[in-house]
C-alpha cells in the first residue's frame, strides 16, 4: 500500500471522500447516540434506588386498617416476618441488605409518617446520616430521631426538642433534608429500627391487619449485581407470594414510557438498521469508487499491480476513509449526547415507595424524581464502533476484491 | 540478434468471433517493428496478446525465453512490471499523482525509499525535457507532455520491450512527430525494442519493419 498515493486519492477525489465519510458518520452517530440514549434511560431508572444505596426494595401489599389511628401500616405495606427476612438474606446475589419500618402515625394533635432505620447500615435509608443538615445523627437507644425539614419547620421543631410520637417521647438530635437524597420511603420523622418495631408491635391496628414481631420489618432494601436482579426478584417473589412488591431498575424503566426505555428491542432494531443502512452506504460508496475508478484499475494492472497490491490500496483507502468517518461519527455523537442531556426526565415514584395519605395535602399527586438524562459515550461504545469502522471498511474491500480481480485491463483500456 | 519477442500459431476468439487466427512473429533485440492495420484488423488484440494483458485462445508467445502463456495474473504482473514497458493512445495517467509520481507508478509496489523512486523518475523526466513539470497533475498538461510522461512511465523499470498502442494518435501532427521521435530516439541510442501499433503508414515508415495485419491476420 502506497500512503502518497492513498493520501491524494482522498484528497484530490475529495467529493466522493466527503460523501463516504459523512455517510458513515451519520451512520455511526446514529448507531452510539441510540445506544447511548438507551444506557441513558437505564442509568436513569437506577437513579431513584441508587439515590438510596440500594437496586432492589421489597414491600407487601395487605388490607387497609380499619381505624386510622395511632401508628398503622403505611400504604398497607404489611409485615415481612423475620424468618422471611433471613431466607432473604441468604438468596446468592445480594451484596448489601437493609430493613426498615414505615409507619403512618395519627396522633390526636398531627400526622406523621415514621420511618424506622438502621443508622449504622450504609444500604437504604442509612445513607441519610450523610444528608443531616442540623445537630447530629440519632443514637441508637437513646430514644432519639431525626426530624425532616419541612417537618421541622411545620411544627416549629428544633434540635434538641423533645417530640412525642404515638405516646413515646423522643429527643429530635437533627434535622436532615431527606429531599436531597431520595424520593423513596421520604418520611417526616426517622427512628432507630427498634424504637419503630417496639411502636408497631404495641399497635393495636397494626396486628390487626398484619401480626407483627419485634423483628419484623415492611421494607427491605438490597443491594445487588446487577445481573443477578432478576433472579433475585424471582425468588424474593417466591419467599413473600404473590403481595410481594419488588420494585427494581427494570420497573422504574417500564414506568418512564419512553420508546428507548420501554424495549431493549427497540433500540436493537434501530441499531441493526443503522448497522444496516451504514454497511450498505460503505459497499456502495466502495462499488461506485471502483466503477469510477475501472480504468486505473486496468493501468495498475498493465504498469504491474497485482490484484493482491490493487485490493490492498483500496482497502487502505476504504479503511481510512472509515476511521475519518468513525472521527466524526464519534463527535457528532458527543455533540449529539451533550444536546440530548439537557433533557428532564420525570421519574415517578410509586405511591407505595413516597407514602402520604390521599386525605392529606398532596396526598394524591404523584411523586417524581426529576432528573437530567445522563447521556455519556461510552468506552465500549467508542471502541466497539472503531471495531465496527474497520470491519466494515476491510469487508467491504474484500467484497469487491473478486470484482477487482476480474477487470481485464486489455479490455478496459481498450475503450479509451 | 538473439529473439525479444516470439509468437507462435495464436489464436483470439471471443465467443465466435475470431479477432487473431494463426499468427506467429518473432521481433529481435533492439528491433523497432510497427503492426499497422486498418481499424478492427486485430492489431490491438495482438499487442495485448503478446504483451500478456490477454491470453490466447491457443498459440504461445514468450518474452526473452521466458513463456507468458497460461501463467498466473499475478505472475504475468510481476513480469510486466519487470520486463516491459506500456505506452498508451490516451495516456492513461492517474489524475490525482503528479506528473513524477506517474512516472514512478511502477515502483509503487516495490520496496524501494520514496528518494530513489523520486530520483528515478525525475532522471527519467528529465530525459523527456519535461522536469520542470514533475509536480503538475495530468489536468494541467498538454497531449504532448501527458505523453512524455507516459513514455517515461514505460520506461521506469528498464523494460526490455516497449509496447505502444497507437502512441501519436490523440496528438496533433507537431506533437505526434516529437512523440515519434523520442520513440526513435530510445530506439536508436538504448537499443530499446519496441513494438508499435499504428494506422499511419507514415509513421510506420520510419520503423525497422513493418507487419501488415489484415481481419485478423499478418498479411505480410
Amino acid at each position: 500500500m502506497n500512503i502518497q498515493y492513498l493520501l491524494k486519492e482522498l484528497y484530490y477525489r475529495r467529493r466522493r471522500t466527503l460523501t463516504a465519510v459523512f455517510s458513515l458518520a451519520v451512520g455511526l452517530a446514529i448507531l452510539i447516540t441510540i445506544n447511548a440514549l438507551s444506557m441513558a434511560y437505564n442509568e436513569a431508572a437506577r437513579i431513584p434506588l441508587k439515590e438510596i444505596g440500594a437496586d432492589i426494595t421489597v414491600q407487601r401489599a395487605g388490607d387497609v386498617p380499619e381505624n386510622l389511628t395511632g401508628p398503622v401500616f403505611a400504604c398497607s405495606a404489611v409485615t415481612i416476618k423475620n424468618d422471611e427476612i433471613t431466607q432473604i438474606q441468604q438468596l446468592p446475589g445480594i451484596d448489601g441488605f437493609a430493613q426498615a419500618l414505615l409507619l403512618w402515625v395519627f396522633d390526636e394533635d398531627r400526622f406523621t409518617i415514621m420511618l424506622g432505620i438502621e443508622g449504622e447500615n450504609p444500604v437504604g435509608p442509612g445513607t441519610l446520616r450523610s444528608e443531616v443538615i442540623e445537630g447530629k445523627f440519632f443514637e441508637k437507644g437513646k430514644n432519639q430521631a431525626l426530624a425532616e425539614v419541612s417537618y421541622a419547620r411545620t411544627y416549629n421543631i428544633q434540635t434538641g426538642d423533645q417530640i412525642t410520637i404515638a405516646g413515646k417521647s423522643y429527643m429530635v438530635s437533627g434535622i436532615v433534608d431527606a429531599s436531597r437524597a431520595t424520593k423513596i420511603a421520604a418520611a417526616n420523622i426517622y427512628l432507630d429500627i427498634n424504637d419503630a418495631q417496639k411502636l408497631a408491635e404495641e399497635s393495636k391496628q397494626v396486628q390487626a391487619v398484619s401480626p407483627f414481631r419485634t423483628k419484623d420489618a415492611n421494607i427491605l432494601f438490597i443491594k445487588a449485581n446487577p445481573k443477578q436482579i432478576d433472579p433475585l426478584t424471582h425468588s424474593i417473589k417466591n419467599i413473600l407470594g404473590e403481595k410481594a412488591s419488588v420494585a427494581t431498575p427494570a420497573s422504574f424503566l417500564k414506568s418512564l414510557g419512553s420508546l428507548f426505555a420501554l424495549s431493549d428491542k427497540f433500540s436493537l432494531a434501530t441499531s441493526i438498521i443503522a448497522l444496516i443502512v451504514t454497511i450498505l452506504i460503505v459497499l456502495k460508496t466502495m462499488a461506485g469508487n471502483l466503477a469510477e475508478r475501472t480504468n486505473e484499475i486496468g493501468v495498475l494492472k498493465a504498469v504491474g499491480w497485482s490484484n493482491k497490491n490493487i485490493v490492498s490500496q483500496l482497502t487502505g483507502e476504504s479503511i481510512i476513509q472509515c476511521l475519518m468517518g468513525w472521527i466524526l461519527g464519534l463527535i457528532l455523537s458527543f455533540i449529539a449526547a451533550w444536546l440530548l442531556g439537557f433533557i428532564q426526565v420525570n421519574i415517578p415514584i410509586p405511591w407505595e415507595m413516597s407514602p402520604t395519605p390521599h386525605f392529606l395535602p398532596g396526598g394524591g399527586d404523584p411523586v417524581f424524581k426529576t432528573l437530567q438524562l445522563p447521556v455519556t459515550i461510552s468506552w465500549s461504545l467508542a471502541t466497539f464502533s472503531i471495531i465496527l469502522s474497520v470491519v466494515v471498511g476491510a469487508a467491504a474491500s474484500a467484497l469487491l476484491s473478486n470484482h477487482i480481480s476480474k477487470i481485464k485491463p486489455s479490455e478496459v483500456l481498450r475503450n479509451e | 540478434m538473439n529473439n525479444i519477442l516470439t509468437a507462435t500459431g495464436l489464436n483470439k476468439a471471443f465467443d465466435n468471433l475470431e479477432v487473431v487466427k494463426d499468427v506467429s512473429l518473432t521481433i529481435k533485440k533492439g528491433e523497432f517493428v510497427c503492426l499497422v492495420g486498418k481499424s478492427g484488423s486485430g492489431k490491438t488484440t495482438l499487442l495485448s496478446l503478446l504483451s500478456g494483458l490477454e491470453q490466447p485462445t491457443s498459440g504461445e508467445v514468450s518474452i526473452n525465453g521466458t513463456s507468458i502463456t497460461n501463467s498466473l495474473e499475478n505472475d504475468l504482473a510481476l513480469f510486466r512490471r519487470k520486463a516491459i514497458g506500456f505506452v498508451f493512445q490516451s495516456f492513461n495517467l492517474i489524475p490525482t499523482l503528479s506528473a513524477w509520481e506517474n512516472v514512478a507508478l511502477p515502483l509503487f509496489p516495490v520496496k524501494m525509499e520514496k528518494e530513489k523512486r523520486q530520483e528515478r523518475a525525475m532522471e527519467l523526466l528529465g530525459q523527456m525535457e519535461i522536469d520542470h513539470r514533475a509536480e503538475h497533475r495530468p489536468s494541467a498538461l498538454s497531449g504532448g507532455e501527458k505523453q512524455r510522461i507516459a513514455i517515461a512511465r514505460a520506461l521506469v523499470n528498464y523494460p526490455e520491450i516497449i509496447f505502444a498502442d497507437e502512441p501519436t494518435g490523440n496528438l496533433d501532427s507537431e506533437t505526434g512527430g516529437a512523440i515519434m521521435n523520442i520513440l526513435k530516439h530510445l530506439h536508436k541510442n538504448r537499443g530499446l525494442s519496441i513494438l508499435m501499433v499504428s494506422h499511419d503508414q507514415e509513421l510506420a515508415a520510419s520503423c525497422d519493419r513493418i507487419i501488415h495485419m489484415k481481419d485478423g491476420e499478418v498479411v505480410s
